[in-house]
């Protein structure tokens, strides 16, 4: 947790600095005896550098034995994988809709989360997006992205 | 006799409403029992579907699965040992054990008729104090409002946190994302970088989707990974009639559970975990024969399900009256509300009195549904325990991109979602609390516009903060919950409260 907690602690300095630098280019047009719209972001700017400086020496101030020693690393492989996924899927619905991309996203889903038995994954991921699409779409009228299947398919 | 009440009252009892808030029920049990699908969670599954329905059906239905969720949570608690919610931890203490002696069924029903004893005591609550706090609300000037924004604020880095100062980090981050977009007094744009979406900011459902529901996929993700093999039940359920002596038995702990569930819900940030805790800490402590604690008593069952189920009346209070969420659940609902026009706070009432009744009379039939159908469907509902996470962790996804895209039909929400995902894991990793990081994005502009509302107004004097006495109040308040946490931090308490 030492380490974690210095890192965290420089990250957010870097962040507050940054934050600052944008804040100090805030147009200052005001009303009068009105704070301008940098009061507020200046505010967060010292409470975000104030915080994080302590964070820092709390983290120094923590005996080095406080580290978590000995605890086992996350398998790390299935969760990128589910959100590389993720980020493909909403790239994805931009350009094919709702439909087209659900259906590979759903089926790559139930893979990683264990399903392994082939019927289930084609018939899940194509009945749930298809129901999603009834419902959303033609009973609820809620808008669902269209790509260029549009009208051929959701 | 108010209008409003009778007119909210038949609002909340037509079919369409009651249907809804059944159906919410069965929701929020089916959601509440599955561990590693919290409540939350399963508000934001049907979000989507409450941007479309009328919005007196739409609280209905979230209404329903916050009563009926935290009821669900001590189902698997009871059956495997494993909390639905963070708020059933408390109710394994003793309903395992008596799980284990194969009364099963009657911990469940113990657990029941002592959730529906809970929530209708918080129902009592949001009756009769929400009306006239909205009404002392509406008395306050612009720097008592700010006090009492960042009196909310405070308190809840202080108990979402184990460390107060990453509470406190979280929910300035939070300030900081909510500065994103022009400034709420004076129109200005702000770290926009010149990109139009950004004008509006970020919309705070979409964070919310994003930090609570896709961490979740990550640690169902990571269970599995892991070798965590799904548990099915096979617990026998035993009868589930309660004897005369069980309910005298439960009376007194139910009371405490109450009191202390519905105080503790009032209060921003703590929720159901803290309160089952303490309510079952408390019953023990009254007991007569305590040692019967922890070996499978309906005391021990009936104290922490109170308590739990009160926090839910207690934490609408604030949302009502004040416009402040007291956990996620109530964010949730802040936000579907504001989709449909309506802001809570203390103008709810006088301005759509009839729908602030609505929700209340809402509440109440939440509660008795959830007490009628748990009872009905508890042998069937069980079954659900063993339900694929290969089927229902890829629904919540797809569902997460629904919900945020119909927000504005606008894909930069579903990728400001999926940012607040990656920023809700790296969190987790870091253990920074995100409910702070939550409230933030709720209040946030309130806070810059009545700070700045307030200066504008005294022509810059600070001192106008200190002059109010509500205003003195709420600061001294915040004053104080934040040098509670350091002394507590310094002893080496914990207080952290997981999310419901």
């Amino acid at each position: 947790m030492r380490l974690k907690n210095l890192v965290t602690a420089l990250v957010l300095i870097a962040l507050g600095a940054g934050y600052g630098v944008l804040t100090a280019g805030l147009p200052r047009r005001s009303l009068p005896n009105s704070p301008d719209p940098s009061f507020f972001p200046w505010i967060i700017t010292g409470c975000l550098l104030l915080l994080s400086a302590i964070l820092l020496v709390q983290g120094l101030a923590t005996p080095r034995s406080a580290r978590d020693n000995g605890v086992p690393a996350p398998p790390l492989r299935a969760p990128a994988v589910l959100l590389v996924a993720f980020v493909a899927y909403v790239a994805l619905l931009s350009f094919a809709g709702f439909l087209a991309a659900s259906v590979p996203f759903f089926a790559v889903l139930m893979a990683l989360y264990g399903e392994r038995r082939w019927i289930a994954i084609g018939a899940a991921s194509l009945l749930v997006p298809v129901m999603l699409v009834l419902l959303f779409r033609h009973v609820l009228q809620v808008p669902l992205p269209t790509g260029v299947f549009a009208g051929w398919i959701g | 006799m108010n209008p409003d009440i009778a007119a909210g009252f038949i609002a909340a009892t037509l079919p369409g409403s009651l249907l809804a808030t059944a159906i919410g029920v069965g929701l929020g049990l089916i959601v509440g029992m599955i561990p590693g699908v919290t409540v939350s969670t399963g508000i934001i599954m049907v979000l989507p579907l409450t941007f479309a329905l009328d919005p007196t059906i739409s609280i209905a239905l979230l209404l329903g699965i916050y009563a009926g969720g935290m009821t669900g949570g001590s189902f698997s608690a009871v059956l495997l040992n494993i909390p639905g919610t963070p708020s059933a931890s408390a109710t394994i203490l003793d309903g395992y054990p008596m799980a284990r002696k194969g009364e099963a069924g009657r911990a469940i029903s113990t657990s029941i008729v002592a959730s529906f004893a809970g929530g209708f005591f918080s129902f009592l609550c949001l009756y009769f104090i929400a009306p006239s706090l909205a009404d002392l609300a509406l008395r306050f000037q612009a720097p008592d409002l700010f006090s009492v924004v960042f009196f909310g604020l405070t308190v809840i880095c202080t108990f979402a946190a184990r460390s107060p100062v990453k509470g406190l980090l979280s929910a300035v981050l939070g300030l900081a994302i909510v500065t994103i977009g022009q400034d709420p007094v004076m129109g200005t744009a702000r770290f926009t970088f010149g990109n139009a979406e950004m004008l509006s900011g970020v919309h705070f459902l979409s964070a919310l989707i994003g930090l609570f529901a896709i961490p979740q996929l990550v640690d169902n993700m990571l269970d599995l990974a892991r070798g965590a093999v799904e548990q099915r039940t096979r617990t026998r359920m035993g009868s589930l009639l309660l004897g005369t002596a069980d309910l005298k038995a439960m009376g007194m702990p139910v009371a405490i559970g109450s009191v202390i569930g519905a105080f503790i819900g009032i209060l921003p940030g703590a929720g159901g975990p803290i309160a089952a805790f303490i309510g079952y800490d408390y019953a023990k402590r009254w007991s007569r024969d305590p040692n019967r604690f922890g070996k499978g008593c309906v005391e021990g069952i009936a104290a922490p399900e109170a308590a739990n189920n009160a926090v839910t009346g207690g934490a609408l209070i604030p949302m009502m009256t004040l416009g402040i969420p007291g956990d996620p659940i109530t964010a949730i609902m802040i936000g579907a509300l504001l989709v449909h026009g309506l802001a809570p706070g203390p103008l709810l009432f006088m301005q759509r009195g009839d729908f602030a009744y609505a929700l209340i009379w809402s509440f109440m039939w939440a509660n008795i549904l959830t007490l009628v159908i748990s009872l009905a469907g508890v042998r069937l509902l069980v079954k659900v325990l063993g339900a694929p996470r290969a089927l229902l962790m890829p629904a919540i996804a797809i569902l997460c991109v629904i919900g945020s895209y119909a927000l504005r039909n606008s894909f930069f929400d579903v990728w400001v979602m999926l940012a607040f995902g990656l920023v809700g894991i790296a969190m987790r990793y870091i253990d920074m609390p995100v409910v702070p990081l939550l409230l933030a994005l709720v209040l946030g502009r309130q806070l810059e516009e009545y700070l700045r509302l307030s200066l504008t107004a005294s022509k810059g004097d600070p001192t106008v903060f200190f002059t109010s006495p509500f205003s003195l109040l709420f600061l001294a308040l915040s004053v104080v919950s934040i040098v509670w946490a350091f002394t507590a931090e310094r002893r080496g308490g914990s207080r952290s409260a997981p999310a419901a």
